[in-house]
Order: C-alpha cells, then structure tokens, then sequence
C-alpha cells in the first residue's frame, strides 16, 4: 500500500477532515481504489438520506434548513449537479445554499458532478456514502441532480428518499404517474407560502390515499422554516422504523448488491474503452470482454 | 479532471466576474464550484480543504484584497493544504506584485481574457502533476 493510502486510513480512524477530503477525491477519480481504502475502515450505519425532485424546487435550501436544527448531530453532504455531455466540465452550485455551514465540525460537504452517470448520482455513489460512513456521520443528506420523472437510481442507494415537490407540481395525473413518484418514503412539499403548494399539498394528499403505502407528506418553507421541525421528526420516525421492524437490513442487503453492480458496470466500461475490437458481429465482442473481466482477480 | 472553486470573499455583491470565470471554466472542462457572496476566509479556506479542490480562484472588487487575501493564505496554511490560488478584481499594479510575492500565482483585472485564464490554469496543473 502507498504512503497515501496509509495516511488516510491513519487520518480518518484520527478524524482528520483532509483525510476524508483525499478519500472523497479517491471515490470520484480512482472508485475501485477507494473501495480498497475502504475495505480496511470501520464503518458506522448512517441514516442515508436522498433528497430529489425538479431543479430549483429548493432541495439545496431544505438540506440547509436540516443543517440548521440539526447542530448536534455530524452530518455529510453529498451534493450532485450535472456535468456538461459536451466538454465535461460542470458548475457545482449547491454549495451556496448551505456555505454557512461550511466551519460547522460536525457538518462535512462535498460537491460532486455526475461525470455521465445517469439517474441524477454520481458514478461513486456507493463509495461516497460508505467514504461518510467510516467517518461515522449520524446521517448522509444526498442531494441528486435536478431530477426528471424516470431519475429513480437514489432509491437504490438512499435508506429514505425524499421526494420534492412545489407550486406548478402539475395536477394529480402527474402525481400518480410511475417512477419519481413512486420511490418516495417521505414527500415534502416546499415553497409553502405559494398559494399553488398549498394546493398541491391537498391534491397529494388525495394521491397518496389511493395508494397502499402511507407515504407521510410535510409542507415546508425554508424562507420562514416553517414544517422543517415537523419534517425532521418524521424523517427521524421513519429511521426508527426501519431499524426496528429489520427493513434496515434488507435495504442495506439490496444497496450491497447495487454497489457491486455499479463495480462490476464499471469494470466492462473500462474493459470495453481499453480493446481494440476486431470481431465484426456482437458475440465475438461480448465472447472478449467476458474472457478480460474472467482474468481480473478479486 | 481539474477542480476549482471560484469564492467571494468581504462584502462586495458584484459577482458578475466570478460568475463569467465559473461559467468560462465549466466551458474549458473543469469542475467549478461556486461558494456565492459574502464568504469569510475560515469559509473559503474550510471548503477548499474539504472539497479539495486543485486550484483556488478568489474574486474581489471590494479594495479590501490586502486583509483578506492574507488571511485566506494564512487559514490554507494553517490547514496545510497546498492549493494554489488565483485572484481576480479590481487590484492596482503594486498590490498584485505584493500579492504575488505572497504566492498568488495569477492576478487577473478587467479586461482579462477567460481564454488566458483557462490556458493558465491548466498550464500549471499540467506541470504540477509531471
């Protein structure tokens, strides 16, 4: 093992901040790397909380309002905005949201861009969240890029995931509609001093009764706070819920699994940039990738 | 991949050149990350260590760039994180030779060109990694 990597077990079991930076910097660049890194830490179970919904509904601004009444606690921030399909840089803004937060010793924040993930995350998600875990944060708050209807993969990924909505929500027909909409354990309703979120905090409600499942919706503001209290406790419901009655567990199980896909995934992708293909039909290519990827060992 | 963050530091509102330069930067590939307004040192310097990012970009129109440079110098020391910084504003000649002296790596004023800025900075993050 490289002096590196050394020093960031060494920093992160000290609770070194720049030790969590550099293995942050591990997850996004060198994934497996960090999985390495990782496999020789201790973690703690964090709540991982994912927070999604449509850009500019105010998820940055409602991570700041938790980060606000939440001072006792150690909470990480992972927050994703998009990179640029065309020359792949990207401008990470979250931030500015929650910058206040920015000396807090229990708050650690880190921005991180999509690099061609999709499903509004970042390619090192899973490492990310563990990369928090081993710094033993109480919660993981992940803030997914602006996400349209079928942006679905934090479910994957988060214990909770809250789903964000406000103002010109749409009528009900959008809201029964699948995906989004369906990966929610807590729908919160922001921008409650718009007349428009109030009525779409009814026309939810509505929505929701159709269901099987009891999916607790808050109207919120992070302006004035108001329903940001009553949020917390029911995000705080729902942990105590799935640690008791052992859901825990199978999300984690079923998060374990997703991780190893999204390893695995990656190692083809590296495989398939790195061959020069010369078979001219889809087996011949599919027979060479599996015989690479049966050479690497674990 | 090369990360920067482009902050505010003081008083001054007048982002309308940091915005131009993270807008630039994203264009020329980079990672940019942008803290907004109003930033004090201890909030720069923190979330430049904690994103750790490769390139530092101060914006000041303020006049107040000999406290508060210094101080944003200081705290990354302090921290011992090697990040270069680069500053852009409204800053006279003998300043930005101070500055420099300080280790700025760049001073850039009006008129300066985002092309230039880009070519720079990646520049150094080439010979920084060779």
């Amino acid at each position: 093992m490289q002096i590196l990597e050394s020093q960031i077990i060494e920093g992160i079991r000290s609770h070194d901040r720049k030790a969590l930076a550099s293995l942050l910097s591990f997850c996004e660049d060198d994934p497996e790397k960090a999985n390495e890194i990782l496999s020789h830490l201790n973690k703690k179970n964090a709540h991982i909380i994912g927070i999604t919904g449509s850009p500019g509904v105010g998820k940055s601004s409602l991570i700041n309002s938790i980060l606000d009444r939440l001072k006792d606690r150690k909470i990480g921030v992972i927050a994703i905005d998009p990179s640029s399909p065309f020359t792949g840089g990207a401008l990470l803004g979250d931030r500015i949201r929650m910058q206040s937060h920015a000396i807090s010793q229990n708050v650690f924040i880190r921005s991180f861009a999509s690099r061609g993930a999709l499903g509004g995350l970042s390619p090192s998600i899973y490492e990310a969240c563990d990369a928090f875990e081993t710094f033993e944060m109480d919660m993981v708050l992940v803030e997914t890029v602006g996400a349209g209807q079928s942006d679905i993969e934090i479910a994957n990924v988060a214990d909770t995931v809250l789903v964000l909505l406000s103002a010109d929500g749409g009528d009900e027909i959008q809201m029964m509609k699948a995906g989004l909409m369906e990966i929610a354990d807590i729908f919160v309703v922001n921008k409650s001093d718009n007349i428009l979120s109030r009525n779409l905090f009814s026309k939810l409600r509505s929505v929701v009764e159709m269901g099987k499942r009891d999916i607790p919706i808050f109207l919120t503001n992070t302006i004035d706070g108001e329903g940001i209290d009553e949020l917390i406790k029911g995000i705080d419901k729902r942990f105590l819920k799935i640690s008791t009655d052992e859901s825990f567990e199978t999300i984690r199980k079923r998060r374990l699994i997703n991780h190893a896909q999204s390893s695995i995934r990656r190692e083809i992708d590296r495989i398939m940039d790195s061959i020069k293909f010369e078979s001219s039909n889809i087996y011949g290519i599919k027979r060479r990738v599996i015989e690479e990827l049966c050479k690497k060992s674990f | 991949m090369i990360k920067v963050m482009i902050a505010k530091p003081g008083l001054d509102g007048h982002d309308r050149g940091a915005k131009i330069i993270a807008r630039a930067l994203r264009d020329g590939g980079m990672e940019v990350i942008y803290t907004g307004i109003r930033q004090t040192p201890e909030q720069i310097a923190q979330a430049a260590v904690d994103e750790d990012v490769d390139v530092l970009g101060i914006s000041i129109l303020s006049g107040a760039h000999m406290k508060l440079i210094p101080k944003i110098l200081f705290l990354l020391q302090e921290k011992k994180a090697d990040i270069p910084v680069f500053v852009g504003g409204i800053i006279p000649e003998k300043d930005a030779v101070e500055l420099k002296k300080m280790g700025i790596i760049e001073v850039y004023g009006p008129g300066a060109r985002t092309s230039e800025i880009i070519e720079k900075i990646k520049g150094y993050f080439e010979h920084a990694n060779t």
